[in-house]
């Protein structure tokens, strides 16, 4: 299967999909025009990545500094297809945030309590 | 020339950072004026406040994007307006965010009962509306509304919002609304 990578705009993030290593990495900003339109390539890899390729573990990490509330919908249901999985793959899931960034916090915290049975783990960015 | 000094006394009376008004809002638009806010912002907020700010701006400015993109249809002009500014309120230093558009009667239906909630609900309340209506993906996947208000009434200190009919008949409105963020500074 091959990997996807998208470069980040001023309003779009970083992706980078890895089959090989099982990563699957977003960061940055995240305010498209169309969200759905923008996360589509995203979400059609994810689903056939764990349909034919999944790694003995995946990693996931996510480090959106910003993002609109379509955006949040979004990453709602990616985690739904995690949710779905997690029972046949191992995911763990990186919530990366600024420590100074109360508001990316509470947005982990949020999807922690509402996907109790997924892995996800706030971590704290590393300062330089 | 043209006399840009009424116009130029009152930016400075309302403390204001920059506004964008009419015509046509684009994405382009939008970044340019987040990148612009992002600079005004990074050299004495905190990332939090900032942060606040870009959401709530964000979440106002593409509201009013796809607005104007359904409107445009019907032939009407929405004169969408946006403020960015500073200013006190009860003695505490607020930066708010306002918008200003036209819409019909439908939609102030549509909006009103959402905005009263919200007013009359604390954060915990919000936060659990927030995620109720993430969750069920009602209203979610369409334009304009959604759960965009309750993401701005979570990051905001203070909401005003007014309908103000357009002409007798009531079938078209401004709505004014008005999300205010404390600074707090680094």
């Amino acid at each position: 299967m091959e990997n996807l990578h998208i470069e980040a705009t001023k309003y779009t993030p970083e992706i980078n999909l890895d089959a090989e290593k099982g990563i699957i990495d977003i960061r940055g900003k995240s305010y498209p025009e169309n969200t759905f339109e923008f996360y589509e390539p995203m979400m059609e890899w994810v689903k056939k990545y764990f349909e034919c390729c999944a790694k003995d573990e995946t990693i996931v990490n996510m480090e959106i500094i910003y993002f609109n509330s379509s955006s949040s919908k979004l990453f709602f249901d990616f985690f739904d297809l995690l949710d779905e999985v997690k029972d046949e793959h191992k995911v763990v899931v990186n919530w990366i945030y600024d420590e100074e960034n109360e508001s990316a916090e509470e947005a982990g915290e949020d999807f922690i309590e509402d996907f109790e049975d997924l892995d996800i783990r706030l971590v704290p960015k590393q300062q330089d | 020339m043209h006399d840009l000094t009424n116009l130029e006394k009152a930016l400075n009376d309302d403390g204001i950072v920059f506004l964008t008004y009419g015509g046509i809002f684009t994405q382009s638009l939008i970044v340019g004026m987040t990148e612009a806010l992002e600079k005004e912002t990074e050299q004495d907020l905190s990332i939090k406040t900032a942060g606040n700010i870009f959401t709530i701006f964000i979440e106002l400015s593409q509201n009013m994007m796809n607005y104007s993109k359904k409107v445009e249809k019907e032939g009407f002009d929405p004169k969408g307006l946006i403020i960015v500014g500073k200013k006190k309120l009860d003695d505490v230093d607020m930066y708010y965010i306002l918008s200003r558009n036209i819409i019909d009667a439908k939609d102030k239906d549509k909006i009103e009962p959402k905005l009263k909630q919200i007013l009359s609900s604390t954060k915990d309340e919000i936060k659990k509306l927030y995620r109720e209506a993430r969750r069920s993906g009602k209203d979610t996947h369409s334009k304009g509304g959604g759960i965009g208000f309750y993401e701005i009434a979570k990051r905001c200190d203070k909401i005003e919002y007014e309908f103000i009919p357009l002409n007798d008949t009531k079938d078209r409105y401004y709505f004014i609304f008005v999300a205010y963020v404390k600074q707090h500074k680094k």
